[in-house]
């Protein structure tokens, strides 16, 4: 290939007399964080005492809900692979995250119940099992976008779909939990062969870690991740190819690269959210949750936030995962509120809540023609 | 044209099915050179540009771009080698602001790593600066700074056109393909398209390879060109020995006269 090398690119002659000041870099490259690690502080220790076990619950699952919903609009929403297998890659990490401090919990400390208190060495082990939760996710992420390279649109949905329901049956094939440090200390290779991971009865005894801080520092990191990439080079890179895949090449993007980066990433953040429901305590993971029921609800919430909005996203999952809860009186009607509920969307808002636009565009715009 | 061409396409093909679409396309460009590429409706003329950039693979023949094979390389690999295009039934992201559909272009020569991007490093906020500052210089080029944040759905067609054209310069090319840059425009935006063509030639230092159908833009500015009909190239030289080539105006009788051919097009293009 013919080396640009001998000239340097014309667009860079100016990018180190651009950078930023040392300071000001930091602040912005860690301000965002701090940010959030604040409000997780807040969830935790400033609200979650007063509201009582249910309403923490609830927050619980919409802080889960939106690590879901902004990570699925990344593969989704900006680069617009329509993807059914959320749900299934959040499985995947929840497992993975799940038999990583129950087993590892009675290996250590003979015990499967929670170890030590806030910022103790069981909270440790489990981050760790978060985080791994997340790459074998992503893993998974990867083997599923290979194939996505060649499949568009209803093929590509259809296929995700399937993966999401491969992770169910695989999972109701797995063993009975062994219960206790002794039986695992005498269980032989028989033991593991399939894993012991509950099969269809579901994974329970994974000991109950997940709290407000680390369900909203996780929500924090997923959205500063998604916003940076939003407004990047790597963005633009993955709108190009929601709009236009021949367009996109012809300008030097390497599809088959970003549409796998799109599901590596959008699945990591899906199995750290598995991992945090699978450690929340009243839950008990089971193989349903790859199913694809939890994947188009999903889905939904990306659709109603309009694709690509991260704050349209963040403000759906919020409403609708709050919603059946408000509407519980009317149990029977539930669905029925629901459906029509998206139904006059569809109708009025076709392009979601805010399209593809954020909160803050609005507030310019106003300001702009009220000017 | 006996030194090494910056591009050489040696007698490359494609054929869909029963149809020859292109057959033995043979065109040697110089470094700075502004050459045409006609002929009737159907005649291949776009079939050769997505033959060049990758989008179909030629059956026959090689394409040598500074004397390196550009044979079997996918689109994005033959646009970072320098080649750029623009497209005769416009292919702009139009959910993006007309500033995004050129910066998506300029950062193909940025290193755009993605840790960068994450942690927001210094370099990688300097290079998305540097970005954003050299689109904005771009779109100067058709004066389309003030519009820079609007859809680029929201354009005129005419700016459209001509943002497809910032776009592709935005690639940093070596050689830039036009398909038919002024199908639409009316003959005052035509001459100054003409100027315009001229100009980017001269400033960026590219050579450009042009289909059009209006003749006289052809004729005009164009050093050489060829004449395809039915996917055979029946012509090519200098524009004088092109317009009294008794093959070139049989071709062009044959299907229709220039005025219809050129009709023909405009509509069909508005139409997309
Ligand atoms: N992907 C394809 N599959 C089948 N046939 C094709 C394909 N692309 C082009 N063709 C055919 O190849 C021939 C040449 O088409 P092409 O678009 O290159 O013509 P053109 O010279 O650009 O015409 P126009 O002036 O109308 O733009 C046409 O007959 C067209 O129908
Ligand atoms: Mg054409």
């Amino acid at each position: 290939m013919p080396s640009n090398a001998a000239h340097s690119p014309i667009v860079l002659r100016e990018a180190d007399a651009l950078r930023p000041p040392r300071g000001h870099a930091l602040l912005r490259g860690i301000g965002p964080l701090l940010i959030g690690v604040a409000i997780a502080a807040v969830m935790q220790w400033g609200v979650g005492p007063f509201v009582g076990t249910y309403v923490a619950r609830i927050l619980l699952d919409v802080g889960i809900a939106i690590i879901l919903a902004v990570s699925l609009n990344i593969v989704n929403g900006l680069a617009g692979q329509f993807s059914l297998g959320h749900a299934g890659f959040s499985a995947l990490g929840g497992y993975a995250a799940g038999s990583i401090t129950y087993y590892g919990s009675l290996i250590l400390w003979n015990s499967s119940v929670k170890h030590g208190g806030p910022f103790g060495a069981g909270e440790w082990l489990f981050v760790a099992a978060c985080l791994t939760g997340g790459l074998v996710a992503a893993g998974a992420g990867f083997i599923v976008g290979l194939p996505a390279l060649r499949l568009r649109g209803d093929y590509l949905a259809i296929a995700t779909l399937g993966f999401g329901e491969i992770v169910r049956v695989m999972l109701q094939q797995t063993g009975d939990v062994i219960y206790s440090a002794r039986a695992l200390e005498q269980a032989t290779v028989n033991d593991f062969f399939p894993p012991p991971l509950g099969g269809s009865l579901g994974f329970s005894g994974i000991p109950t870690y997940t709290s407000l801080f680390w369900v909203y520092l996780f929500c924090a990191v997923t959205i500063v991740v998604a916003q940076r990439l939003k407004f990047s080079a790597a963005g633009r890179a993955m709108v190009s190819i929601r709009e236009d895949e021949i367009a996109a090449q012809a300008m030097g993007v390497n599809i088959t690269k970003w549409k796998v980066r799109a599901f590596v990433i959008s699945a990591f953040f899906a199995g750290v959210a598995g991992a945090l429901f699978a450690h929340e305590s009243g839950v008990i993971i089971s193989p349903g949750d790859a199913g694809f029921q939890r994947s188009i609800e999903i889905v939904i919430m990306v659709v109603l936030g309009g694709k690509g909005s991260i704050t349209g996203v963040l403000l759906a999952a919020a409403i609708l995962s709050t919603l059946p809860e408000f509407l519980r009186d009317f149990a029977q009607y539930r669905m029925i509120i629901y459906a029509l509920l998206l139904i006059g969307m569809m109708l009025l808002r076709p392009q979601g809540l805010f399209g593809n636009h954020e909160i803050w565009d609005y507030f310019k715009r106003r300001r702009k023609s009220s000017s | 044209m006996s030194s090494a061409p910056l591009l050489a396409i040696n007698d490359i093909g494609i054929r869909f099915g029963g149809l020859a679409a292109v057959q033995d396309f043979f065109l040697h460009m110089p470094p700075r050179s502004l050459y045409g590429l006609i002929g009737p409706n159907g005649a291949g003329k776009t079939t050769v540009f997505n033959l060049i950039t990758g989008v179909y693979q030629t059956q026959t023949g090689a394409m040598l771009l500074e004397g390196q094979p550009l044979g079997g390389l996918p689109p994005h690999r033959i646009t970072s080698a320098g080649i750029a295009r623009t497209f005769q039934n416009i292919r702009l992201f139009g959910d993006l602001s007309v500033l995004d559909n050129v910066m998506l272009a300029c950062q193909l020569r940025a290193k755009n790593r993605i840790a960068g991007t994450l942690v927001r490093s210094r370099a990688s906020v300097g290079e998305e600066a540097a970005i954003r500052m050299r689109s904005l210089e771009l779109l100067d080029v058709f004066d389309l700074r003030a519009r820079a944040d609007e859809p680029a759905q929201s354009l005129p067609y005419g700016h459209q056109r001509q943002l497809e054209i910032v776009r592709a310069l935005a690639t940093e090319p070596k050689v830039l393909l036009l398909d038919e840059p002024a199908a639409g425009m009316n003959s005052g935006e035509k001459r100054q398209l003409a100027q315009t063509i001229r100009r980017i030639r001269d400033e960026f230092q590219l050579a450009i390879l042009l289909i059009e159908h209006d003749m006289e833009l052809v004729m005009e500015i164009c050093e050489r060109i060829t004449v395809l009909d039915h996917g055979v190239t029946i012509a090519s030289g200098p524009p004088e020995q092109i317009q009294c080539d008794p093959k070139v105006i049989e071709a062009y009788l044959g299907v229709a006269d220039d005025e219809g051919a050129e009709e023909q097009s405009s509509k069909g293009a508005e139409e997309k």
